[in-house]
């Protein structure tokens, strides 16, 4: 139901963008920029590059704004331009998406029980640090499906990755922070 | 079960409810080794959910849709150059068509008398206008709902 309503405003919105009114795509943006921020945090560093790939991935969005057939939610179709954008970019920079970083082999030990405030900002810190470490591609699936709480269906849309590839790379990533990070 | 210790990929799909199997249950309460690497999975989990997600040091919306306007506002510049070119081809093409007829034309309006030649002419001059200064105001309208106020969402949408 809650999908549906969503089509119908999706719909309605892009009805508008569509017959002229451009101040409704800031509408799209201020829905999706979550989501498309953290596709692009995490998978690239350079604050430049970034703002240009945040401009871009919205400018092909609203480019090809009437090839969207509304067979998935437009937050979805969005999340899949930055993807895509975010792939070609790293591909034309030769920055492998699923490299891991070998030299790294810190082991963290956290405690299970943070009591104080210092502590669980410093737990929170290294696990950040950690999954900063990750390659770019399970930092994503990682902030996807954790932070974001997606369903494996939605970034598989997104990703345009099969499901079983999604799962299987997200258990791969929690096993190396899990061994990285030892709990006492 | 009880002898074989759980794979990674099984712990953590029965810890995200991904699969229900009892055997796992059973077996994490009875294996001491898959319990500890089961909780520390937990653990895990459960700090990634408390990580504030990331954002960019300029506002993305602003950043957009000035971008989303330049783009607008050439495309419309690109639009309005093709226009002008197809008006002003189709005017030479019309003059160039109508050269041979000017003295035939001329000599209509020379055999009319000065009073009909000035109401045929005022009257031309005033339609001009007015539909200049239609086409205009149409245009100042369409320019203000594209260009105008972009940085502030003004449709609101309904709360689900």
């Amino acid at each position: 139901m809650g999908n549906e309503n969503n089509h119908f405003s999706d719909r309605e919105l892009i009805a508008k963008i569509l017959g002229g009114n451009t101040q409704a795509f800031a509408v799209v943006v201020k829905d999706t920029e979550k989501l498309v921020t953290q596709i692009v945090r995490k998978m690239t560093t350079n604050a430049d590059d970034q703002k240009d790939l945040v401009q871009n991935i919205y400018l092909k969005a609203y480019q090809n704004l009437s090839s969207f057939q509304l067979k998935s939610k437009l937050s979805t179709w969005i999340g899949n331009i930055a993807y895509n954008t975010t792939v070609n970019y790293l591909q034309k920079q030769k920055i492998p998406i699923l490299e891991l970083d070998t030299k790294l082999e810190t082991k963290f030990a956290l405690t299970e029980n943070p009591e104080s405030e210092a502590i669980r900002a410093e737990t929170l810190e290294i696990i950040q640090a950690e999954i900063d470490k990750l390659p770019p591609l399970y930092k994503t699936l990682i902030t996807l499906y954790h932070l974001e709480e997606l369903p494996n269906k939605e970034i598989a849309a997104i990703t345009n990755l099969p499901e079983g590839t999604i799962k299987s790379y997200l258990a791969r990533a929690r096993k190396i922070l899990k061994d990285n990070i030892r709990y006492f | 079960m009880k002898n074989e210790h759980l794979t990674e990929e099984t712990l953590q799909a029965f810890l995200l409810k991904e699969t229900q199997e009892d055997g796992i249950a059973t077996h994490l309460l009875a294996c001491e080794n898959c319990r500890a690497r089961f909780e520390n999975y937990q653990h895990l989990v459960a700090e990634i959910q408390k990580i504030a997600p990331e954002t960019f040091s300029f506002d993305v919306t602003t950043v957009v849709m000035d971008k989303i306007v330049s783009y607008e506002r050439k495309e419309s510049s690109k639009q309005e150059l093709i226009l002008w070119g197809v008006l002003i081809l189709l005017l030479l093409v019309i003059l160039g068509f109508s050269l041979p007829f000017v003295p035939q034309i001329f000599s209509i309006f020379s055999a009319m008398p000065l009073f009909s030649n000035f109401l045929l002419f005022g009257t031309s001059i005033f339609v001009l206008v007015f539909l200049i200064a239609d086409i205009y105001k149409a245009h100042k309208i369409e320019e203000k709902k594209i260009f105008g106020n972009n940085l502030q969402p003004t449709i609101h949408l309904p709360v689900q």
